[in-house]
């Protein structure tokens, strides 16, 4: 048992230092190291040098144009790119849709749609959620009717991450009422271009814009852009599921925030008030404990072991610690924390913030974050899989 | 960057909980209990199976061991709530090997390695609570005066002692000229009484009082050594806590599958699933930090008090709470004597408050705080 990487991977580990020092734009990591507005042109600037080298879609295998890297490798490579203030990266089109396309689509469809993804040239949305299916996911209503060539999907979507910014959405969508929900599912490819598809914002109590509706109206959907099977979509969809266990902690990026955390509460003069440094200690050793889960689980990965009923914990406590860091860091600012003055969370900006500059995005920080306990299954879904794993 | 176990250490395992099931039953520990809290026929045969010489290098007599074996063996232990100390003779033999000068080492190591002696850490006193650098105990260099020309005398008075008065020798902090120092005293000695007493979880301690007992120095660096004695320590308690609230999950979750109310086990209850969810999150990050303390316990002595520190602080929030919702889930039988879980909440209860509590170490972590973040910082 050992705590320490292996030489190949220090190396590895600072190569990828390296380059992302050489290639990260320093304007864009500026404003992610302050929380500052971050612009399409950014997100899509970054995604772009990272598929030029190759590495937009890091956790591909080397038959589709990935670096093939281990777990390790990738979540090394999540890190130096978390520590180096780069943006998380947009996981629709690299981490959702294209693992299903690699495993399911026809050699055509993955010809035709990867290359695109690979390049962050093509922005992508993911269609999942209705009014009415959340949480109970697989009561989805939107529906798709064959007809001819195509399908025509009517219905509605809701909590689409950056919709307004997609060019293509992957959807579920119902194709038959028959049986079971779940077997009634279809998983389907839409041009958001396409007559009758229309995106709608939804302000957040942030008062972004992050997600949107997307109305179906008689959308005419080539039935050549269905991944494999009819009826087979939910299977498809829980294959993703059963990857990307460990980033969904963002441990990487807990600790970049919570070193932020104390230089805020050092300028703040509260660094050394017992009272905050403790809720500080017992924050550090929370992040602490949860990388020593994440990296028992990437080793456990890394010996071709199943990482079994941990990693079901890593969303739920890498939820709780976001939203700990936002609050101890909104907590940190006090009363300075209190002003909206949106001017002073772009970049660049020299008009005085009424705190410190750095206190301005901390309470819309917050708020924002109340959404990770709800989104990627909430954390009582979590909880109710975790106990029957435990339960047997 | 790997946490299997090797096969040896699969292996010891294996030996050490098939002793535990075999061996130690709950009924046995019940009657230990109603004796007093300490066997010495269950301390020899932890003896026997090696284990008191885990830390003991093997030219005296011991396996030579280093801490992922400690951290497997404790495991098993709690899983059984053992309650004969065999923490306390990993840190003797890491402090005979490590600090004592070498005739006192070569002859009081094999011993412990052995189990013939058990030789248990005595320096907590009545206003020092969980601080290592306070004491008041004094010792006294003895020239001419019949008791040796090398030799120290101890005065003073400790508490809580580990099993304190079935111990063969005590290794003492006293102060030499106001100086921490470390030292050996033999049970037996002149002016060395002490007075035994069971503790709420059903093991044994005892008080100590030194009245210029004859003592044999270990180490005048003694607040480093008894630093790195008490993280021995520290390591091997979340280890045993570890193993402890695993069983303790094993035997809700046994409960909350055969307990019926309202014509259906009580594991349907979906509030219920979510607290054994809690107390698995809980068992989890314990672990974690288990194996983070048993990997850190070789490092330089300013990263491995950090180390320990954040490690007993989330094993102290862990154990509290396995051991309480243990209780709760068991509705009413979970606060009897009868049934076994409860003795497994005294357990955990104890081993939170021994070398220091979560909120002592809350304050060791603050105060120890970098700007940087991580396992690796």
């Amino acid at each position: 048992m050992d705590l320490a990487f292996t030489p190949e991977e220090q190396e590895f580990r600072e190569d990828i230092r390296a380059w992302v020092a050489a290639n990260l734009p320093s304007d864009i990591s500026h404003k992610v190291f302050n929380a500052l507005h971050l612009s399409r042109e950014d997100m899509q600037r970054w995604a772009k040098i990272l598929g030029k080298k190759g590495w937009l879609g890091h956790g591909w295998s080397k038959e589709f144009g990935g670096p093939g890297w281990n777990s390790v490798q990738k979540h090394l490579f999540e890190e130096e790119c978390a520590l180096a203030g780069a943006p998380r990266v947009v996981p629709f089109g690299p981490v959702m849709v294209a693992p299903v396309i690699m495993a399911f689509g026809s050699p055509e469809q993955q010809a035709r749609f990867l290359p695109g993804i690979a390049s962050g040239e093509v922005w992508w949305s993911q269609g999942y959620s209705e009014p009415g299916a959340g949480s109970d996911l697989a009561s989805l209503k939107t529906r798709a009717e064959r007809q001819g060539n195509s399908y025509i999907v009517n219905g509605q979507k809701t909590w689409t991450t950056l919709g307004q910014y997609g060019e293509w959405i992957f959807c579920l969508v119902r194709t038959s009422t028959e049986g079971k929900p779940q077997t009634g599912i279809s998983f389907l490819l839409i041009d958001m271009k396409s007559p009758g598809v229309t995106v709608r914002p939804i302000r957040l109590l942030d008062d972004s814009v992050e997600v949107n509706e997307v109305f179906f109206d008689n959308v005419e959907v080539p039935a050549e852009n269905l991944i494999g099977e009819e009826n087979k979509g939910w299977t498809y969809a829980k294959h993703l599921l059963s990857h990307e266990r460990t980033n969904i902690a963002d441990v990487n990026r807990a600790k970049r925030e919570l070193e932020r955390l104390k230089r805020i509460a050092k300028a703040e003069g509260v660094y050394d008030d017992t009272r905050f440094r403790d809720e500080i200690a017992k924050l550090e050793v929370d992040v602490v404990a949860l990388e020593m889960m994440v990296l028992r689980v990437l080793a456990a990965e890394k010996s071709g072991k199943q990482s079994l009923d941990i990693a079901g914990l890593l969303k739920i406590r890498g939820s709780e610690i976001q939203q700990r860091y936002s609050e101890l860091m909104m907590l940190a600012a006090g009363p300075f924390a209190l002003p909206l003055i949106r001017e002073a969370m772009e970049a660049g900006w020299q008009g005085d913030a009424v705190g410190a500059l750095h206190c301005a995005p901390l309470a819309m920080t917050y708020l924002n974050l109340r959404k990770t306990t709800i989104y990627g299954g909430s954390n009582e879904v979590q909880r109710n899989i975790v106990s029957q794993v435990v339960l047997g | 960057m790997d946490f299997d176990f090797s096969e040896d250490q699969d292996q010891l395992r294996d030996a050490v909980g098939k002793w535990v099931q075999k061996a130690y039953t709950f009924e046995r520990r019940r009657s230990i209990t109603a004796e007093g809290g300490f066997s010495a026929e269950a301390y020899r045969d932890i003896a026997e199976l090696g284990l008191c010489g885990l830390y003991v290098p093997e030219d005296m007599g011991g396996l030579g061991m280093g801490p992922v074996e400690g951290m497997v063996v404790m495991e098993e232990l709690g899983r059984g709530i053992v309650l004969e100390p065999l923490s306390q003779a990993l840190i003797a033999g890491a402090l005979l090997a490590g600090y004592a000068p070498k005739e006192l080492a070569a002859h009081w190591a094999p011993l412990v390695a052995s189990g013939e002696k058990m030789v248990v850490l005595a320096y907590q006193e009545r206003a020092s609570r969980y601080r290592l650098d306070v004491c008041s105990t004094k010792a006294t260099k003895a020239g001419g005066s019949g008791k040796g020309g090398d030799g120290w005398t101890l005065t003073g008075a400790k508490s809580l002692v580990t099993a304190g008065d079935k111990a063969d020798a005590w290794i003492v902090s006293a102060t030499v000229d106001g100086k921490q120092g470390l030292f050996l005293v033999t049970s037996g000695a002149s002016g060395a009484t002490t007075r035994g007493y069971g503790t709420m979880d059903g093991g044994r301690a005892a008080e100590l009082q030194l009245a210029d007992a004859p003592a044999q120095l270990i180490s005048l660096d003694g607040l480093v050594a008894l630093e790195h004695g008490v993280d021995v320590g520290i390591a091997a308690t979340c280890a045993e806590a570890v193993g402890v609230m695993d069983k303790t999950l094993a035997i809700t979750v046994d409960y909350m599958n055969t307990r019926k109310q309202f014509g259906v086990v009580i594991s349907s209850f979906q509030a219920l699933r979510h607290r054994l969810a809690d107390m698995k999150m809980q068992l989890e990050l314990a672990r974690s930090m288990s194996y983070y303390a048993s990997l850190k316990l070789n490092a330089p002595a300013t990263e491995r008090r950090a180390a320990m520190a954040r490690a007993k602080y989330q094993l102290g929030q862990s154990m509290r709470f396995v051991g309480q919702q243990a209780v709760q889930l068991h509705g009413g039988i979970g606060v009897t004597d009868e049934y076994i879980v409860s003795h497994y909440f005294k357990r955990l209860t104890q081993l939170e408050m021994v070398f220091g509590d979560s909120l002592h170490h809350l304050g060791e972590v603050s105060g120890r705080m970098q700007d940087s973040a991580g396992v690796f910082a």
